[in-house]
């Protein structure tokens, strides 16, 4: 494996993406600047210039014409891709302006219509993709974390932080319902006692919504009743991440706890456990293989007391079936922050606390590997 | 697991135990030179020639002494098994103890290479820390309301000691008597500070005073177990068992007493006095019980002296800080005393550096020293040959240590930096003074080696690092065979061995036959390797069936709802990455990848 380098953040980078196809691979860091890379390669093809304040999150449509961002600067922007070969300009399409505090997360729906964006302004706002146009405004009583699309771009949801006294709610709308945008009225609003939601998913067909929560716990809430359909007590610290199979028939979850856990999406059946002895920051399922990739690290603060030569920052290499590492690769020089399998399974990316990404297209070996059974 | 808290309960020492009626053998007098200070105006000594003195109050015990003899109940017999179970284990697996949980469970572990087999586990089976018996033959816990004994195969409770508040504890070699310490018991007239006991029995034998545990242990055992002494101002008082009275009813008076320790190999003290006036500081050297001074040393223009005993007696060092006159600063001298000799020759070696470390090699006559000054530290290895010469064999510089360990069987050593030294390793054999291999264990808090000088353990302890809080075994040769995290790991000890029953002549026997031990033990082990091997296969094998039966069944599934996608879509197949062909544009673009130039050399 002969990994990739890319330095274009000065930051550390907070979430990569792959766009459908996988031969781009987008990265955002806390600095306020969108790269688009070409995986194969490694050369930066673009820089979304604009924000100017850290880029918390980004996603690519499904035929990778735009590309949305998330900002702290409290702006949400769109990204033409088209002419991304051709030229280097990262041509900026349009920015979604209105929100007045940072971005926390952003979603398309499927054929990129339209744009949903959360922020700690305590609001979530719909856009039209192509005009730019606002055309919701959801005010909230605290931050919004995670939003997104369902499978069919109809509904969306939306959790709202603990803060200041107010709980946190998971919110559904439907946006074929004009009222409910209009008066602000979720057809459904689930409140969570307990525990804030850190992480959210849809299931494959939009019948629910699985949330990770600041305790551990993995819910599923039902899209049409807002109930809580299943539960799985799995984890033992903060839920950090969760991603979906590329079926949608799975999902990994990704812990404080120094866990990863395999679920099934539907049944919420716990399948599999991976035991690390840091926490899990982010976790991935290879879309071929019988594999999983996890990266971690300590948490920010304690990494200086951790010597780098014990080479803790490095992705981790499951197999799916016997939850045995076999294979570990290092180079980070701080926590991995966020993991990604490329959608063809043939590499797989990683976006450091060190500010770089780190793409590895695996050796033929890599295929071919197999546990003794 | 068992919750050992219904223990407390059982702990309920009978207060107002009266002595029985009869008159024991050994009854020994309870009473403490130090008890009569109120009572009579001269204390009255034990030199004195009193034989045993007798408090008033307690007087009307004797008193009310039946005419009738009772006979003492008898007791049921109480079978604890075998004590010594452990060392029967067919593939010689040492054990160890485990807190972890920050103390809430405690686990007793067999050795294995492969990884530790668990051999019993308990929650809250000590309050505080743990210590194994000299021979390994009980393991002891620490209680609000005293110490307690286990042992045998499962680890029963074999005897408790009620001695509210015990900090510290020491066991006599022989493990006949235990000594508890205890800063809360201690009152005028009834001597409770420390308390020694005989392990067999569980009787109270003697109690204590003590100002101060600072330097534990207070009481210095004879390695025979047959005297006990301990150091107080300008005093040495040495006991002896099981009488637990003064040695000839006197203590001895030594002016300034610094320090004092005894040989490991035999009844002899070694014991040290500062520099008085114009008497120089010396060091001396006495037999017990007959008192006779063998060896007298002078030194002079002395800061300091530390005593350091090979483990078989077989030398004393006296490291020895002075300032010679004329000068500032203070220099090092080691002090070798060769024990086995006539009139107990000293020779000795001089120190440039300060020192850091000093360890004997046990059971050998090599000693290592590490000295200088962060970061330049040094490490020098010394021989202490039969013709009277002590040689420097060997010195590395730049070392990352602070602490020296040997091998208890001697020959190998590790050199460890840890704590403030982020857990350095350096794995030596000392027949040749080679480094066998440097490692590290990140911020590393202690080294333990096993009885058996094979395997050593290095532990990160949540007591001194709150995060990656495990134990890790090495070989002798510092090669890393295991890696066990354990949660809030806290302390792990050895069990010790009690002494090979095997003469010097067996040994020798199966040392040289040990080829033909090899073969069979190399042979067990590829069997074991093979048959750990096949249950892994097994296992993997179960599980991918599992997972596949899993995928298929969910695959089936998602190939039902195809139409349920293809509605929620419009009608639009998302489902493979090629699915929409249609869609598709195709261009032809060339880039540039690699240039080469490739010289056509002169025509």
């Amino acid at each position: 494996m002969k990994p990739i380098l890319l330095q274009g953040h000065e930051r550390s980078i907070t979430q990569i993406k792959y766009n459908r196809e996988g031969d781009l691979l987008f990265s955002v860091a806390k600095d306020p600047i969108a790269n688009v890379w070409y995986s194969v390669n490694g050369e930066r093809l673009g820089t979304y210039t604009g924000h100017t304040g850290a880029v918390w999150c980004v996603d690519a449509d499904w035929d990778t014409k735009n590309v949305l961002t998330g900002s702290a600067d409290n702006s949400c922007r769109l990204w033409d891709c088209e002419n991304v070969w051709y030229s280097v300009n990262g041509e900026r399409l349009g920015t979604y302006t209105g929100h007045t505090g940072a971005v926390w997360c952003v979603d398309a729906d499927w054929d990129t219509k339209n744009v949903l964006t959360g922020s700690a302004d305590n609001s979530c706002r719909l856009w039209d993709c192509e005009t730019g146009k606002q055309l919701a405004l959801l005010e909230t009583s605290s931050a919004v974390r995670t939003c997104g699309f369902d499978f069919s771009g109809n509904i969306i949801m939306f959790s709202t932080d603990k803060q200041m006294g107010y709980q946190c709610f998971l919110n559904y709308f439907d946006l074929r319902d004009p009222q409910q945008i209009e008066d602000n009225q979720p057809y459904q609003s689930v409140p969570c006692n307990e525990s804030k939601i850190t992480s959210a998913v849809w299931g494959p067909l939009g019948e629910f919504v699985i949330a990770g929560h600041e305790n551990g716990e993995i819910n599923q809430y039902s899209a049409k009743s807002g109930e809580i359909l299943k539960t799985a007590k799995e984890h033992t610290k903060q839920i950090n991440d969760i991603q979906s199979s590329v079926d949608l028939t799975m999902l990994i979850s990704a812990s404080k706890d120094c866990t990863a856990k395999l679920f099934d999406s539907t049944s919420l059946e716990h399948i599999k456990t991976f035991k690390t002895e840091r926490p899990v920051n982010s976790a991935a399922i290879s879309p071929i293989m019988d594999h999983v990739v996890m990266g971690g690290g300590q948490e920010a603060m304690e990494v200086t007391t951790t010597s780098t030569r014990i080479g803790k920052f490095e992705a981790r290499f499951f197999h799916a079936a016997y939850e045995e590492e076999f294979g570990r690769v290092k180079g980070h020089f701080g926590p991995i922050n966020c993991v990604a399998f490329h959608p063809d399974g043939k590499s797989y990316s990683s976006g450091g606390e060190d500010g770089y990404v780190r793409i590895h297209y695996f050796d033929p070996h890599y295929f071919d590997f197999e546990l003794e059974a | 697991m068992r919750d050992t808290d219904n223990m407390e309960a059982e702990m309920e020492y009978d207060d107002g135990e009266e002595p029985s009626f009869s008159d024991p053998e050994d009854f020994v007098d309870e009473s403490d030179q130090e008890l009569l200070g109120d009572v009579l105006r001269d204390k009255p000594q034990e030199a004195d020639g009193i034989d045993s003195v007798v408090k008033m109050s307690h007087l009307c015990r004797y008193m009310s002494i039946s005419d009738e003899w009772e006979a003492p109940e008898k007791q049921p017999f109480k079978d604890f098994g075998n004590l010594r179970h452990w060392l029967e284990d067919p593939d010689c697996r040492d054990q160890y103890s485990v807190i972890y949980d920050s103390g809430e469970r405690t686990g007793i572990f067999a050795n294995d290479v492969k990884e530790p087999i668990e051999v019993e586990e308990r929650a809250r089976w000590t309050e505080t820390y743990v210590r194994w018996s000299p021979k390994g033959t009980y393991l002891a816990t620490f209680h609000q309301r005293g110490i307690a004994l286990w042992g045998g195969e499962k680890f029963k409770q074999i005897q408790r000691f009620s001695h509210q508040g015990v900090q510290l504890i020491d066991f006599s070699p022989c493990e006949r008597y235990v000594v508890t310490f205890s800063p809360l018991m201690d009152t005028k007239d009834d001597p409770q500070a420390i308390i020694i006991w005989d392990v067999l029995t569980g009787q109270k034998k003697r109690g204590f005073h003590c100002e101060s545990s600072a330097h534990w242990p207070i009481f210095k055992w004879s390695p025979d177990g047959k005297f006990f002494a301990r150091m107080t101002q300008d005093t040495l008082s040495i006991y002896e068992t099981p009488s637990m009275g003064l040695l000839d009813k006197k203590s001895l008076r030594i002016n300034g007493i610094k320090d004092f320790s005894w040989s490991p190999g035999d009844n002899i003290i070694a014991f040290w006095v500062p520099e008085d006036k114009d008497i120089p500081a010396r060091v001396t050297l006495m037999q017990l019980p007959s008192r006779n001074e063998i060896r007298v040393r002078n030194l002079f223009n002395v800061v300091d002296c530390k005593l350091h005993w090979q483990k078989n007696g077989d030398y004393l060092c006296v490291k020895v800080d002075r300032t010679p006159k004329g000068t500032q600063g203070v220099v090092t001298n080691f002090e070798i005393f060769r024990m086995r000799e006539k009139q107990v020759p000293v020779d000795v070696v001089e120190m440039k550096e300060s020192i850091i470390a000093f360890a004997w090699e046990p059971n050998g006559s090599k000693f290592a020293v590490l000295h200088g000054e962060s970061p330049r530290i040094n490490v020098s290895f010394y021989h202490v040959k039969n013709n009277g010469k002590i040689d420097l064999i060997k010195m590395f510089d730049k070392q990352q240590a602070n602490s020296i360990f040997w091998s208890p069987q001697g020959q190998f050593l590790v050199l460890a930096g840890l704590r403030s030294m982020n857990g350095a390793l350096a794995f030596v054999d000392t027949s040749d003074c080679t480094m066998m291999n440097i490692a590290e264990h990140y911020m590393a808090s202690d080294v333990e080696w096993d009885p058996t000088g094979r395997y050593v353990v290095t532990s990160v302890s949540w007591w001194s690092h709150k995060v990656d809080n495990a134990f890790w075994l090495w070989t002798f040769q510092g090669r890393l065979l295991q890696k066990t995290n354990k949660e809030r790991f806290c302390q792990l000890l050895w069990r010790p061995r009690p002494p090979s029953l095997l003469t010097q002549e067996q040994i020798k026997l199966i040392k040289k036959d040990l080829k033909k031990y090899s073969k069979i033990f190399e042979q067990k082990d590829r069997l074991s390797q093979s048959k750990a091997s096949k249950e892994l296969v097994d296992k993997r094998r179960s599980m991918m069936e599992d997972y596949r039966k899993y995928r298929e069944r969910t695959i089936d599934m998602y190939n039902e709802q195809k139409p349920l996608r293809l509605e929620l879509r419009g009608g639009v197949d998302t489902d493979e990455l090629d699915s929409n062909v249609d869609d598709w544009e195709e261009e032809t673009i060339e880039f540039f990848i690699n240039e080469e130039i490739i010289p056509i050399g002169d025509l």
